[in-house]
């Protein structure tokens, strides 16, 4: 049993930074744009959110409001490169996938400059601990698996509900899955796809931000260049595994991260297996079910990667 | 379309232009006059004219760069290597011109091999058994100087050094610390992959356990990543959560592990460390012990064998034995550890220190944890 609670309770605080870069991504694919920069947006969350903190503090404790300061700046700065992402994209109208590419090298490229100007070498920031929820989280098993996380960890659920509500039950939402299905009948009826579009790339920019500034003030506490490794493009999976629905999305960060944390507890138990294979699971795990999921391609957004050009005929 | 396209390489060369600033030129560590390694002859009071002594002629510089995939603050593997060569700049005044290449991909390494090669350099070490290739293919192109890498005990060409360090030696004496003072008997080790100087280490640090408490659960796990410290965090929580109260690790990654460990402020958690650089930082304070690679022993070894004219075909071995690795209990915790870990620790390192050669006291390959 507690085997299990170890895996869950493990599996649940993981699972944090790839929903949120996952939602995130999930608005931008939502509006037609498929934004392969989300690793490079994480980075430089990652090394803006520790950077506050870090800076004031040099290692020691300082007040949490500085952590949440750290998470605000990464979070703006996300939103700016969505923004600086849908200028290229959208208004230039490059080729999304390479843009992304080129992004993704632009922000962790950045990062790494800054970091290596700002801070110089790996350096660790007390971080933002974990706050039990009173009374709540003495609950025998239920407490440890639900109630005695990150402060963030209680935010990126609450994000999953809320980006459903946003998505399917506001006006915006409801602008958002038309731009990214029907563009032009979308633009017919008065809605400026185009604007739409930088709306939720700036969206996914602030949530791509958060997720990197939880790796490195919530789960890492430090900053390194490679900090993100590769879980940008994971969320970018995540989105297709998650058919683009929020609570699918969830589905697909805890599997992911319940299968790192089982593969982590198994290697502990000493089995003679060869641990590569292991390590190899999650991945595994999310290429089979994206293989055999084959509702996916007929779910995604219809105007998916496509530019829109008002003054063009399709 | 030809804006889109010039917008789209600008964002690409803006990229890219940031990735390449993120690697470091070679700065040169230090250039002294090479006068001054010129070694003075002793004069001995006599009531005779003494011969005159024959001025020993001065001692070459020898022109070092090093390839690093990390960076040279990196608080791991990198920077072992980097203080390494800049304390060998200090022990052979005079001696030694240093540079060196950071985050080179084994991929981007060649051109950074071409242009130090071009510019005169005698030795040229890839840090990392990654350079393997690269290191081989260069050193047949440029059989006038010599290259190094490692960790790896291969010999691949006449003008090649490997070496490697035998890190069962101080994955030993921490696996005593642990073994003697864990409570839980519960350990947890996190290893980045089961290969070359880490999986020594890690080999070691079960049998250092071993020796002192056989009944000792040791959990080893691995992330598959040498940097990835993101995923040691989550194996170190994953075995706290199991109940280890010891914790160790290698490579730079094991910072992660540590970090996960001082998140245990008030608890009965600690850290054997792999890197005496640990020790200083704000996460210290949880760190029992620490060993370190002293790669000066290296730069030492490739200097005296430049100077009687060997350029490589050679395995240089660290060890105690030669002061490849350094040892030191951590002063802020040293109230944890009690007279017999001590003593235990003294007498293992007594006879490390004693073994000369290749052979190891630490039958490390024997050691099957999975």
């Amino acid at each position: 049993m507690t085997f299990i609670i170890n895996i869950l309770s493990l599996g649940i605080p993981f699972s944090v930074a790839l929903l949120i870069a996952s939602l995130g991504e999930m608005f931008n694919q939502r509006s037609g744009i498929f934004n392969l920069g989300c690793e490079g947006m994480m980075a430089m969350g990652a090394f803006l959110g520790m950077l506050v903190p870090y800076s004031i503090g040099k290692g020691a404790d300082v007040p949490g409001i500085y952590n949440y300061l750290g998470l605000m700046l990464a979070t703006g700065v996300g939103a700016l490169l969505g923004i600086f992402f849908a200028l290229v994209v959208v208004t230039f109208r490059a080729p999304q996938g390479i843009a992304g590419i080129g992004m993704q090298m632009f922000g962790v490229g950045t990062a790494g400059t800054l970091f290596r100007h700002f801070i110089g070498g790996t350096q660790s920031v007390p971080g933002i601990n974990t706050a039990p929820i009173p009374g709540l989280s003495r609950i025998p098993v239920l407490g440890p698996l639900f109630f005695n996380h990150n402060p963030l960890v209680y935010v990126a659920f609450l994000l999953v509900p809320l980006s459903w509500w946003v998505l399917f039950k506001t006006p915006w939402g409801l602008r958002v899955r038309a731009v990214g299905t029907h563009p032009r009948a979308a633009d017919s009826i008065g809605i400026q796809v185009n604007r739409v579009r930088y709306q939720a790339l700036a969206v996914g920019g602030a949530l791509a931000g958060l997720a990197g500034a939880y790796l490195s003030l919530c789960q890492a506490k430090m900053f390194s260049d490679e900090i993100i490794a590769g879980r940008g493009f994971i969320a970018v999976a995540l989105v297709y595994f998650g058919q683009w629905h929020p609570v699918k999305i969830m589905g697909g960060a805890l599997l992911f991260t319940l299968a790192q944390a089982l593969q982590l507890a198994i290697q502990g138990l000493g089995i003679d297996f060869p641990y590569e294979f292991l390590v190899m699971l999650p991945y595994l795990l999310v290429i089979i079910v994206l293989a055999f999921s084959r509702k996916t391609q007929k779910m995604g957004p219809t105007s998916l990667g496509k530019p829109f050009n008002r003054e063009m005929r399709t | 379309m030809k804006k889109a396209l010039f917008v789209l390489l600008a964002v690409l060369a803006i990229g890219l232009l940031m990735v390449s600033c993120g690697k470091k030129e070679t700065p040169t560590a230090t250039a002294p006059a090479p006068a001054q390694a010129v070694a003075q002859p002793a004069t001995v009071p006599a009531p005779t004219p003494a011969p005159v002594a024959e001025q020993p002629k001065p001692a070459k510089v020898i022109k070092i760069a090093l390839i690093i995939e990390n960076t040279i603050d990196d608080k791991g593997w990198c920077q072992a290597m980097h203080d390494g060569i800049t304390l060998a700049v200090q022990q052979n005044p005079g001696r030694i011109e240093y540079s060196y290449s950071e985050k080179m991909k084994p991929v981007d390494a060649g051109s950074a091999v071409l242009q130090y090669a071009g510019q005169g350099y005698d030795v040229i070490i890839g840090h990392g058994a990654q350079y393997k290739n690269l290191i081989t293919e260069m050193a047949a192109e440029y059989p006038d100087i010599s290259f190094a890498f490692g960790t790896s005990s291969e010999i691949v060409g006449p003008n090649v050094f490997s070496y490697m360090p035998q890190s069962e030696e101080t994955g030993y004496l921490n696996g005593l610390i642990a073994g003697m003072l864990t409570k839980s008997n519960v350990i947890g080790l996190i290893g980045p992959v089961d290969g070359g100087d880490a999986a020594r280490y890690n080999r070691g640090f079960v049998l250092g356990v071993k020796a002192v408490n056989a009944s000792a659960n040791v959990m080893v796990a691995h992330t598959g990543s040498f940097s990835d410290f993101v995923k040691a965090t989550e194996v170190a929580h994953s075995q706290i959560r199991s109940g280890a109260d010891i914790l160790t690790g290698s490579s730079q990654q094991a910072l992660g592990g540590l970090r996960a460990v001082a998140d245990y402020r008030d608890k009965d958690i600690w850290w054997v460390g792999q890197d005496l650089a640990q020790i200083g930082i704000p996460e210290g304070y949880k760190v029992l012990s620490a060993s370190s690679y002293n790669y000066a022993a290296v730069i030492n070894t490739l200097v005296k064998r430049l100077d009687a004219g060997i350029k490589g075909g050679e395995n240089i071995p660290m060890n105690f034995n030669n002061d490849g690795f350094v040892f030191k209990f951590n002063d802020a915790t040293k109230s944890k550890i009690t007279s017999a870990v001590e003593a235990k620790v003294n007498e293992a390192l007594a006879a490390f220190k004693g073994q000369a050669g290749h052979a190891s006291v630490v039958d490390w390959s024997s050691v099957k944890y999975n």
